[in-house]
């Protein structure tokens, strides 16, 4: 079976107070399946790799990186406060989506 | 990537304009357009001041639209009603129309203002905030009517303006979003490149007037 290609997502959580990780994935979670349901969600083979200080990558199926996109505009608050989400980068690579931020994120993502 | 505009953002922001600017650049804008209920000099080069033309009445929206017409680069009016609708796509100094749907999405967009809009080179808003604020049978009463109204504008040539209701930092959404979130009701990738580059680039130069008798005061 050949391995589905992936996408990196590098984005950057912008937001009145601190958001934790749980509460990121599941809001990210939430908007996806809003959008485009279990099916969609499957599809998508979405993770959230490591977030850390408003800082996230995520990784996804090729195929599904518009409906990221989408999904995590879609985001308007995190437990009752506002925030809004940007994309920095897309890339095949952990490495190249990280080009510039490699410090911000824990140590094993970014080597 | 072209140069994109965000019209429409709103004069009562919770931060300076030029910090809102400077939030603008970052997600990848060029300019924005600034819009509020008279009008104000800009003093940044990538600042556009327009006037919101908001009210129930025609004649009112007249009167603002002779008064506004040589000071500002945009003039956008607040539809919501069929009258009103009707009143500002009739009148060719107006370069936007928004809300044209109503708050609740309700109205529909007639063929007879459609052929206005077209003839008069005024733009009609499609406001992603409603698409980001909402959910489940909300969410997709909007975006059954945005499909629709696509359609009817595409038949009659009517231009489409990409926006969302910009009054905090967090109310931004890069250029890349707003297109992914675009194609949620069938518009096409180049469709809302242009909805967010060379329509509002045209408006702020007013291309699309060319060729209109202006009337002066």
């Amino acid at each position: 079976m050949m391995r589905e290609k992936r996408r990196y997502i590098l984005f950057e959580v912008i937001s009145e107070v601190k958001v934790d990780k749980r509460r990121l994935q599941n809001a990210i979670w939430d908007s996806f399946y809003s959008l485009y349901g279990d099916t969609g969600a499957s599809r998508s083979r979405l993770w959230l790799v490591c977030y850390d200080s408003g800082i996230g990558l995520l990784k996804c199926s090729h195929r599904m990186v518009e409906e990221v996109r989408a999904a995590l505009a879609c985001i308007h608050s995190i437990n009752g406060m506002r925030v809004a989400i940007r994309v920095i980068r897309v890339s095949g690579t952990i490495r190249g989506a990280l080009k510039g931020y490699s410090g911000v994120l824990p140590r094993n993502i970014s080597r | 990537m072209p140069d994109f505009f965000l019209l429409t953002v709103h004069q009562d922001t919770e931060i300076p304009v030029d910090e809102m600017l400077r939030a603008a650049h970052r997600f990848g804008y060029k300019g924005i357009g600034i819009c509020s209920e008279h009008a104000e000099p800009s003093h940044e080069p990538d600042i556009y001041r327009g006037v919101e033309i908001r009210t129930d009445s025609v004649s009112e929206l007249r009167r603002k639209l002779r008064r506004y017409w040589s000071e500002v680069p945009l003039l956008v009016v607040r539809g919501g009603d069929e009258k009103l609708n009707m009143a500002a796509v009739k009148d060719y100094r107006v370069d936007v129309l928004t809300n044209p749907c109503g708050e609740d999405w309700r109205v529909e967009l007639k063929p007879q203002m459609l052929e206005f809009a077209a003839r008069n080179g005024i733009a009609i808003e499609f406001n992603l905030s409603g698409i980001i604020g909402s959910r489940r049978g909300e969410r997709a009463h909007i975006l059954r009517q945005m499909h629709e109204s696509l359609k009817q504008m595409r038949r009659y040539g009517v231009m489409p303006l990409l926006a969302t209701d910009v009054r905090s930092i967090y109310d931004l959404r890069a250029p890349r979003e707003m297109i992914a979130i675009a194609a949620l009701y069938g518009m096409e990738r180049e469709e809302a490149i242009r909805a967010l580059s060379e329509i509002p680039a045209g408006i702020l130069t007013r291309r699309w007037k060319r060729g209109m008798e202006v009337e002066r005061l």
